[in-house]
């Protein structure tokens, strides 16, 4: 037998990702937990996704501590949260913890509820990632722009944690996902939060 | 590529993964496995990682078949494990009793979809008087723990072990620092086949039944079952293992095993910090059941909720070993998610907390009518 | 061959008293009589593989496992380390053992009940996935063990428990040759056919016996015996009347020779 510890009061980051599948939502969620490793940071990626590889729920929670994380895999609230589609956000309003950061794709998720609670920044990540030249690196722009707000790690660690995580048959989207986070963290720029 | 050397640094790993490099690092050279969700990663790593190391992993074309290799494999002393989930674990059931029954090492590992496999992983499919260790750790540091002692247990005891893990613990990343534990020194595997006894007039056997030669009789089913048995309540009294906090001044205390006691552990955090008198206890080995344990914890308890993943199936031990059977409530269920391979919506704290506040409302509203 | 032959009767004991049972003769690796019904032709098949042991040199680096029939009972006077296996899992335990001791000779001995009906899938994956190792068949065309029911292997028209009239196509199905399957799988380094029936077939049997051992030795893959022996219990025949039985019966079905031939080793002779 062996008594656990008490609880500490947590100091963790708790992010909720919501999108679809397609959007790149796990990627990014693994780019982000890989990176905050590298730093020496406490990490936890938790993957919630449906059967299908386009179009369907692909959620994930990313949790970030500089102590031995105490958050559970399934998050009954969170800090932050990314929504980068409207058709599965559901359970946002209610997780997300009064006065949380919301990151809205704003080229396709309507303002919706949970503004007057939540500090709502929007980005236009669909738009801005066509005009890049590449649609499929959304997520990536709402990333650069999530850890500029945040400040979590240095952008060189996202750039290379995303290059290390790029399946062979996907290398050659490396360099657009890296404009893709500078270009989301300059949408940002000036919005951080006070520290 | 991970690869299975002790890195002092922390690995942003996969549950799956994380177990699979543990293994390797206990010592594991063999294994083998039939894909099926939420396994299929754990044989996925195993079969680049194990070549790596000096080992062999074998796609099965069957459960039974993997889990026949793998007896196979640990038949000549080598470290080997299978594994699936409740579903395959299902057809293993024959190769895990005949394993206990003919005394041949080897791991199971049950990633499982849920919490209903608790029966299969304590009472077990498989004829005859045998029982598996079965540990149920509540996260991923922990089961990469667990691997490595399931290896050291099932060579000690010559006997199957089980790990009851499920798709929290094997599709989540979490920074885990790996190494290998070092564990007491084992007994020489002058049992193992090798090759070298024919002729000698004293070659070896792994006989379920235990005949031994013409010139060199064993014990027979009789004697060999009885020796079995009895090895195994040894291993009934030596191999309990909990985790319980805050019984001691509690009124309500909540049992559960694997991820669901995180999340009650978590619950019951918020609980006391609002003034509840509450407290948990974990099973770690879900068998052998740490009866004793529950029984001097659930001392003086009110109420004893019992919250698990499936119709009520760990409540049985709970009702054997509570102090107080009438002190007993149920507040579990079948919860499986639409996909039909992880959890359902109970798996979550807001609900366990409504489930827990309910019990005890409803005790009180009984008490004070 | 113009000599003529003798005939030696073999329903009664020889007139000169100086008769010797068979068992007289066993290998040293035989630690005992066994245990199995007169006339039976397993005995005869265990002898010859365990002299091939002996003649090849591997007596103390071999391990058979060994499946669930009347030969089980071998387990306890054969002189080789041994795991006795569950029914039709020998060719996937063998699979363990021999990835974990490379250098070792490894064998299965399973009866038809135990490969051919039970073990079908074991047996024709470990032939594809080129396991080095040598299977043993025991094929008698019932389950003796258990007093003479069909198989997968029994012949059509033959009377088994579970076919009293006589094996029916129309209501059990056809015979699987399966040493027939197994050779025409890629992964296979030799394949054959023999029996005990006669002292002829015996003798050719033993030297299929020594050229899968010789197979697997050389690396060439999965390599399969299979061995038609009597059942004169579970044919309902008398002991004397095996062999002929045999002949008439599963011999027709289940033709004797070679069925895939090892490898031409380059540059050198057969």
């Amino acid at each position: 037998m062996t008594s656990a510890r008490p609880a500490a009061p947590p100091a963790e980051l708790q992010l909720l990702l919501i999108g679809i599948g397609g959007q790149g939502i796990q990627l990014i969620g693994k780019t982000l937990a890989q990176a905050a490793t590298n730093t020496g940071k406490h990490a936890m990626l938790a993957a919630d996704y449906g059967g299908e590889m386009r179009g369907g729920p692909s959620n994930a929670s990313v949790v970030i501590g500089t102590e031995p994380l105490r958050s559970l895999p399934i998050l009954p609230s969170a800090t932050a949260a990314i929504v980068a589609s409207h058709k599965f956000a559901g359970p946002v309003p209610q997780r997300l913890r009064e006065g949380g950061l919301l990151l809205r794709n704003s080229s396709v998720v309507d303002s919706g509820a949970g503004r007057e609670h939540h500090r709502v920044v929007e980005v236009p990540a669909t738009a801005m990632a066509t005009e890049l030249g590449a649609p499929q690196a959304s997520g990536f722009i709402l990333l650069g722009a999530f850890n500029r707000l945040t400040g979590l790690v240095p952008e060189a660690e996202l750039v290379t944690a995303m290059t290390a995580l790029l399946p062979p048959y996907r290398a050659q989207h490396a360099t657009k996902n890296a404009e893709a986070l500078s270009a989301g963290a300059a949408a940002v720029a000036g919005q951080e939060a006070p520290r | 590529m991970n690869t299975a050397v002790a890195k002092p640094s922390m690995q942003l790993l996969e549950g799956a993964t994380a177990i699979a490099e543990s293994a390797i690092l206990a010592g594991c050279r063999f294994f083998a496995g039939y894909p099926i969700s939420p396994f299929t990663p754990l044989l996925e790593h195993m079969s680049r990682a194990l070549p790596e190391n000096g080992g062999v992993c074998i796609n099965a074309e069957s459960e039974i078949e993997g889990a026949n290799m793998a007896l196979g494999a640990g038949a000549t002393g080598a470290m080997a494990a299978t594994g699936s989930c409740g579903q395959g674990l299902a057809l293993m059931q024959e190769t895990i009793a005949e394993a206990a029954l003919n005394e041949t090492p080897m791991v199971v590992f049950n990633l499982a979809r849920n919490q209903q496999d608790y029966f299969q992983a304590t009472r077990g499919g498989g004829w005859g008087d045998y029982r598996t260790i079965a540990l149920a750790p509540k996260d991923i540091p922990e089961a990469v723990e667990h691997t490595q002692l399931l290896f050291h247990l099932s060579r000690r005891y010559r006997a199957p072990t089980l790990l009851y893990g499920d798709p929290l613990l094997a599709q989540t990343r979490v920074g885990v620092h790996l190494r290998r534990i070092e564990f007491d020194e084992l007994p020489p595997q002058d049992w193992a086949l090798d090759g070298t006894g024919g002729g000698t007039g004293e070659s070896r056997q792994i006989w379920t039944w235990a005949m031994g030669k013409a010139t060199n009789p064993g014990l027979g089913p009789d004697g060999h079952w009885q020796q079995v048995a009895a090895k195994f309540d040894r291993i009934a009294e030596l191999e309990q293992r909990s985790e319980q906090r805050y019984a001691e001044d509690a009124d309500t205390l909540v049992v559960s095993f694997g991820s669901a006691a995180k999340f009650i552990e978590h619950v019951v955090e918020e609980l006391r910090a609002e003034g509840h008198r509450i407290g948990w206890f974990r099973p770690i080995s879900l068998w052998p059941f740490p009866g004793p344990a529950l029984a001097g914890a659930t001392a003086g308890i009110k109420r004893v909720l019992v919250f698990e993943l499936n119709a009520g199936q760990m409540l049985e031990d709970v009702r054997q070993y509570a102090r107080d059977r009438d002190a007993i409530r149920f507040i579990g269920g079948v919860s499986i998610h639409e996909s039909g391979l992880s959890y359902g919506p109970l798996l979550d704290a807001p609900e366990i907390r409504a489930r827990i506040l309910a019990a005890i409302a409803e005790d009180s509203t009984r008490s004070t009518s | 061959m113009t000599q003529e032959l003798r005939i030696v009767p073999t329903d009664r004991p020889p007139a000169d008293g100086k008769a010797r049972k068979v068992a007289d003769f066993r290998p040293s690796l035989m630690l005992g009589e066994h245990g199995l019904c007169p006339g039976c032709g397993e005995p005869v098949a265990l002898r010859i593989l365990l002299e091939t042991l002996q003649d090849l040199g591997i007596v103390n680096n071999s391990i058979g496992v060994v499946g669930h029939g009347c030969y089980g009972s071998f387990v306890r006077i054969m002189d080789v380390d041994v795991l006795q296996c569950l029914h039709g899992r020998a060719p996937s335990c063998a699979t363990g053992i021999k990835r974990m001791r490379p250098q070792t000779a490894v064998f299965t001995m399973q009866g038809d009940g135990d490969m051919v009906n039970e073990g079908l899938q074991e047996v024709l994956h470990t032939a594809a996935r080129g396991e080095n190792v040598t299977a043993i068949l025991l094929n008698n065309g019932v389950f003796g063990d258990t007093g003479g029911q069909q198989t997968a292997t029994t012949v059509l028209g033959q009377r088994t428990k579970t076919s009293i009239e006589g094996r029916d196509p129309g209501l059990h199905g056809h015979p699987i040759p399966v040493a027939d399957l197994v050779a025409s799988l890629d992964g296979v380094g030799y394949v054959a056919r023999g029996a005990v029936g006669t002292a002829g077939s015996i003798a050719r049997t033993k030297r299929m016996i020594r050229a899968a051992f010789e197979s697997q030795l050389a690396g060439e893959g999965f390599s399969l015996v299979e061995i038609l022996t009597m059942c004169p219990t579970g044919w309902f025949v008398g002991a004397p009347q095996g062999p002929d039985y045999l002949a008439e019966s599963m011999e027709q079905v289940f033709p004797l020779g070679d069925l895939r031939a090892r490898p031409k080793p380059s540059g050198a002779g057969a």
